[in-house]
């Protein structure tokens, strides 16, 4: 794959991370689990898409590029500080994650939505210099085994439908 | 390419995950536990402490940052009865009275921390 396509595609997906974005706003997942600030992680279908397809450099401009501009649409710089956080070391999880063979793309999504996790409670212990925030944790772990199990399997199907699409320069051959 | 179907090294990452999730669920019940006393609210804002109200006693704190958030101590509980920071979540986390356990009001950088009255500096009791 050429420059200028990786680089349309990456345009493509960030607008795509941003949709899943919005669309998970829609979604009153609290009702479900009483835990302010639990997501489902959607727009993590996409990192992984990314990943997998355009390898890791991609994968974080596309994922740089969703937190900013997703701050600029909703949460402000204090959330753009989080997201990045949660975001970087899920990425960082997931790439390592992608390379154990004895992982399949659900224990690399588990992975990453563990470590989502992890990263934001990690800033908010900076943002509040404290570490009680951190009695939290557990509860986004649990709930993180759930999510990241369903983003998991979407990337799956996505991956699986999509098998017959050649595999660009720079991703797993 | 990792395989797409779930396989047994998926299962060790879940049983990781939850393995960390109960040692530091652990970790903070243990903290609490060994410090016994009667419980305080301390309130931080910007990690500074700007007040601590014994649950005790019903209070009533009002704390101004680049929101407003109302902190309440009714019945041996205190919990963040409204804010008009964007998200509510600080509301939503409801009342909490064990030590160990915080309301944090992330927009307004505010946390409401649940300590023992008696209690050494928290960050240590969770280190040793």
């Amino acid at each position: 794959m050429n420059r200028t396509r990786a680089v349309t595609l990456c345009a493509m997906l960030t607008a795509l991370a941003l949709a899943l974005s919005f669309a998970e706003r829609l979604i009153p997942l609290e009702a479900v689990v009483p835990l302010p600030g639990v997501k489902l992680g959607l727009a993590n279908i996409v990192t992984m898409f990314a990943l997998y397809q355009l390898g890791a450099r991609y994968a974080l401009a596309v994922l740089v590029c969703r937190c900013a501009l997703s701050s600029l649409l909703w949460g402000g710089p204090t959330a753009l500080w989080f997201s990045l956080a949660g975001g970087l070391l899920a990425l960082g999880a997931m790439a390592l994650a992608k390379r154990a063979k004895f992982l399949s793309v659900y224990g690399v999504s588990l992975c990453g939505a563990a470590c989502h996790n992890l990263g934001q409670i990690l800033a908010a212990m900076a943002v509040l210099r404290s570490v009680s925030v951190a009695s939290y944790l557990p509860f986004l772990l649990v709930v993180s085994v759930f999510t990241g199990l369903l983003t998991g399997a979407a990337a799956s199907s996505v991956f699986r439908a999509l098998s017959h699409v050649p595999r660009a320069e720079g991703g797993e051959k | 390419m990792n395989d797409l179907s779930f396989r047994r090294g998926d299962a060790a990452v879940i049983a990781l995950i939850l393995a960390a999730a109960i040692s530091v669920a652990a970790a903070f019940a243990l903290a609490a536990v060994s410090h016994g006393g009667g419980a305080v609210a301390e309130v931080r804002r910007d990690g500074e402490l700007i007040a601590t109200l014994p649950l005790s006693e019903d209070a009533r704190l009002v704390v101004e940052g680049g929101y407003t958030n109302v902190v309440v101590v009714a019945s041996g509980a205190v919990c963040i009865e409204s804010s008009d920071c964007p998200g509510g979540d600080c509301v939503r986390s409801g009342r909490i009275s064990r030590p160990g356990r915080a309301l944090v009001c992330l927009p307004n950088r505010v946390e409401v921390r649940v300590v023992s009255e008696t209690a050494a500096p928290y960050v240590d009791a969770v280190a040793s």
